[in-house]
């Protein structure tokens, strides 16, 4: 059932503890274009009937079409962006809910040095000519157990590419820090809690007991560097830990976080599921730590999935991630290619072979990109979900994630934290109502937004009104 | 509560009704005009700073 035009939304006035106030003093209303994202926030300080302004459906009306274009051209563009390679299967890590299959990760095998390199003339090739680098991000499993090849690559290709490392850092140490900042490379290292007890539980290693210590070591040493992320994955276990290890990362100077909900792909993981509404819970307390120390310290830290759910609402062709939108990035914006040269349209389908669109030794990027799994993705949009054609924040939400929902026996459904999403995405526009966006983002960020439209009604008199259109 | 009923109103009273009886409506989008990388789209890592980026 098509469903097209403008919802209306309450946006309760929360507690800390995450319950609504009975009292309200002050009415956040919301009024949302499902399908493109049309946005108008009405406050009022009475408890008197909603109110839509006659400037906001003006604006609406003669703005809805460009915002349909840009959302239509935003969620089926092809563009691809970034290429992920996971240069080794191997990991010294065994973090119980890790989505790349056990066999894998044990047995498995590594990019020699000329594989390696090859790979990156073909990309380089594929993005020749084009305005903007592609970044490559070397990943899944543990890239740096082959760190000499990935490093070597990184010197050669530098011209070329953007790099990323996604790490649990074990391996890290001050020659490799160094190596990194020289080059510019962005970094992504997990951390699962603030203390060793139970973030060893989670980022479990054989050899060294856990990454708590090594990690909380090159955190220091990376002393604030731009571009250093910590991925946290949040599960049942460390849940309630996460407001406190936004503040440790904080003290730390570390710029990002990404706090994600497990990923229930491997069966392994389901056993870690958190409970929707907990984690809501303890995600905004997390949130609001950040936004805590945006305005009351010398420097942010950024919860860059919350950020990019912001975005989406603010500036949604400017969003960085591309979970939370349908299509997803997977064989769109982006693809992996795996050890042992499979291109498949997202990391998180490693072990489920009838992904893979061909193989980067023999087959061209283009191949992929027009292969039946690519497409296959490409295709899974919202509307076509139960429950998510209907739901209002569909295109915020985007529905996460095809390969988990996949192994659950079917893509076409909505996401299994549906409910988490839904509250952190009416927070986000609470946060908005409050002008706290700003907290939200990096100031780099910020400064490079433009306005497409503003509307600012007071709702004074109209000889006193003040609005800007435009 | 008509304007007439205000009529004779205490000023301050007036101007505190007509504040209680405010509504503010925002609405705005803004779009990336260019990001440190360049890239309109950045999967997870910060923006190494657009001076320190190689060319």
């Amino acid at each position: 059932m098509e469903r097209k035009g403008l919802s209306y939304f309450n946006i309760d006035k929360l507690e800390n503890n995450g319950l609504a106030s009975d009292s309200q003093s002050q009415k956040n209303q919301v009024l949302l274009d499902a399908d493109n994202v049309f946005w108008g926030i009405t406050k009022s300080n009475n408890n008197s009937d909603a109110l839509i302004s006659r400037e906001l459906l003006s604006l609406y009306e003669r703005v809805k079409g460009k915002c349909d274009r840009e959302m239509e051209d935003f969620r089926f563009s092809t563009e691809l962006t970034a290429i992920y390679i996971d240069p080794t299967d191997l990991c010294n890590a065994d973090c119980p809910y890790c989505y790349v299959p056990v066999k894998t990760r044990k047995y498995g095998r590594s990019m020699t040095q000329e594989e390696l390199d090859s790979i990156l003339q073909k990309i380089a090739k594929y993005f020749a000519g084009r305005p903007k680098k592609a970044v490559i991000i070397f990943h899944a499993s543990e890239p740096l157990l082959v760190k000499d090849i990935i490093f070597k690559a990184i010197e050669r290709f530098k011209n070329n590419f953007y790099f990323g490392i996604q790490t649990n850092g074990l391996l890290l140490e001050d020659k490799e820090i160094k190596f990194i900042k020289d080059n510019n490379v962005g970094i992504g290292i997990s951390l699962d809690a603030s203390n060793a007890v139970l973030n060893n539980r989670l980022r479990f290693s054989a050899t060294h007991g856990g990454n708590f210590k090594k990690v909380i070591r090159a955190i220091d040493s990376f002393n604030g560097y731009e571009g250093l992320n910590v991925i946290t994955t949040i599960t049942k276990l460390n849940v309630r830990n996460l407001p406190v290890l936004v503040r440790l990362l904080h003290k730390k100077k570390v710029p990002c976080v990404l706090i994600n909900p497990v990923r229930l792909t491997q069966k392994n993981a389901r056993f870690l599921k958190p409970d929707d509404k907990v984690m809501a819970k303890y995600f905004i307390e997390a949130v609001e730590e950040a936004v805590r120390y945006s305005k009351t310290s010398k420097h942010k830290i950024i919860i860059g999935n919350f950020a990019n759910i912001i975005l989406g609402i603010i500036a949604p062709t400017a969003r960085r991630l591309m979970c939370d939108i349908s299509p997803c990035g997977g064989g769109r914006c982006f693809l992996t290619i795996t050890a042992c040269g499979d291109m498949i349209p997202c990391g998180e389908f490693i072990g489920l072979r009838e992904f893979r669109g061909g193989n980067i030794f023999k087959d061209s990027i283009d191949q992929a990109m027009a292969s039946e799994p690519f497409k296959k993705m490409r295709s899974r949009i919202v509307e076509d979900i139960a429950e998510c054609d209907l739901c209002t924040f569909r295109n915020i939400c985007g529905a996460p994630c095809p390969a988990e929902l996949h192994a659950f026996g079917n893509m076409h459904k909505k996401a299994v934290f549906c409910e988490f999403y839904k509250e952190i995405i009416n927070y986000a526009f609470k946060l908005i109502a409050e002008g706290k966006e700003k907290y939200l983002l990096r100031k780099e960020g910020f400064a490079n937004l433009n306005y497409q439209y503003k509307l600012e009604s007071d709702g004074l008199p109209s000889n006193r009104q003040s609005h800007k259109i435009g | 509560m008509s304007n007439k009923s205000l009529n004779n109103k205490n000023p301050r009273e007036v101007s505190a009704k007509k504040a209680d009886n405010e509504v503010k409506t925002t609405s705005y989008r803004l779009k990336c005009a260019k990001t440190a990388n360049g890239l309109s789209h950045y999967v997870m890592y910060g923006d190494v700073d657009k001076k320190q980026a190689l060319l």
